[in-house]
């Protein structure tokens, strides 16, 4: 999981360095973390279900053994997370 | 099972169980409550009213049970859709029609319980504690009738979305409204 607060103060991470593995080129600047590397690992493995699951709220329910307002609700804080970041 | 999601599943189903599925379930047992209500003269006559008739017909008890399940209904869906942006009918149907569920307990204990005579209550206030039977009704309504209304909030929580102060206002005004709406439709249509 990629850390996206600090350690020391809690502030939000920026990307620093980025690195190319063929050829060890080292691109340097402070870069923000895309808003979906910020949400929590559960949260990214519900947008990964989500899409794989073509959005139907209906069929992730099924797959998670949840009923439909549970997974809406879930979906509906995610949303609010994001929107939260953007701001 | 373990031990804490049985409990949290008594408390709170609809995390599983919601729309058509839980009108379903809460169908089979609003459908026993009226049976063996009437058996046992057990009245469910309000959102969350239970008395004890001298005689009660299938056809009342059915009616009775209808008509408090629809006011609930009806009332926590327009408290629904006035704090929450998604809500839809048969969540709320199907789980304020589970959320009966408890009072089938009442119900079964309805069967064995006599209810003391009112011109002997009347007359002596002690002669309650004369039924052991009606006591242990009195005794187990509270719990039956806390239960249903935790499995009622958290079926309204679930099928709306909402959290906090704006919930739980809406939900004691509705439960309040509810109760008010059932004993007038009772009053005007039986």
């Amino acid at each position: 999981m990629l850390p996206t607060s600090c350690p020391s103060c809690h502030a939000q991470l920026k990307v620093k360095s980025l690195t190319c593995e063929s050829c060890s080129t080292e691109v340097t600047g402070s870069y923000d973390l895309p808003v979906l590397a910020l949400l929590s690992d559960s949260d990214q493995q519900f947008i990964l279900r989500f899409v794989k699951n073509s959005g139907s709220l209906k069929e992730m329910a099924s797959e998670l053994k949840l009923s439909y307002p549970t997974v809406r609700n879930m979906l509906n804080e995610i949303i609010s997370k994001i929107e939260a970041y953007e701001k | 099972m373990k031990s804490n999601e049985f409990w949290g599943l008594l408390i709170n189903p609809f995390r599983k169980v919601a729309g058509w599925q839980a009108f379903g379930l809460g169908l089979v047992f609003v459908g026993v409550m009226g049976l063996v209500g009437t058996l046992g003269h057990v009245a469910f006559d309000g959102a969350l009213d239970m008395h004890l008739t001298d005689s009660l017909t299938y056809a009342q008890s059915f009616l009775y049970l209808g008509i408090s399940l629809a006011s609930v209904v009806l009332v926590m869906w327009l408290a629904g859709v006035m704090i929450a942006k998604q809500v839809r009918f048969i969540d709320i149907l199907g789980t304020m029609t589970l959320a009966k569920a408890p009072f089938l307990l009442l119900a079964v204990v309805g069967l064995f319980t006599t209810a003391p005579d009112l011109t002997q209550i009347t007359q002596n206030p002690m002669a309650v504690f004369s039924s052991v039977s009606f006591i242990v009704l009195l005794v187990l309504s509270l719990p039956v009738m806390v239960w249903s209304i935790t499995l009622m909030y958290n079926g309204f929580k679930v099928s709306c979305g909402v959290q906090g102060s704006k919930l739980t206002l809406a939900f004691i005004l509705g439960l309040f409204i509810a109760e008010i709406v059932s004993k007038l439709a009772l009053h005007w249509l039986l």
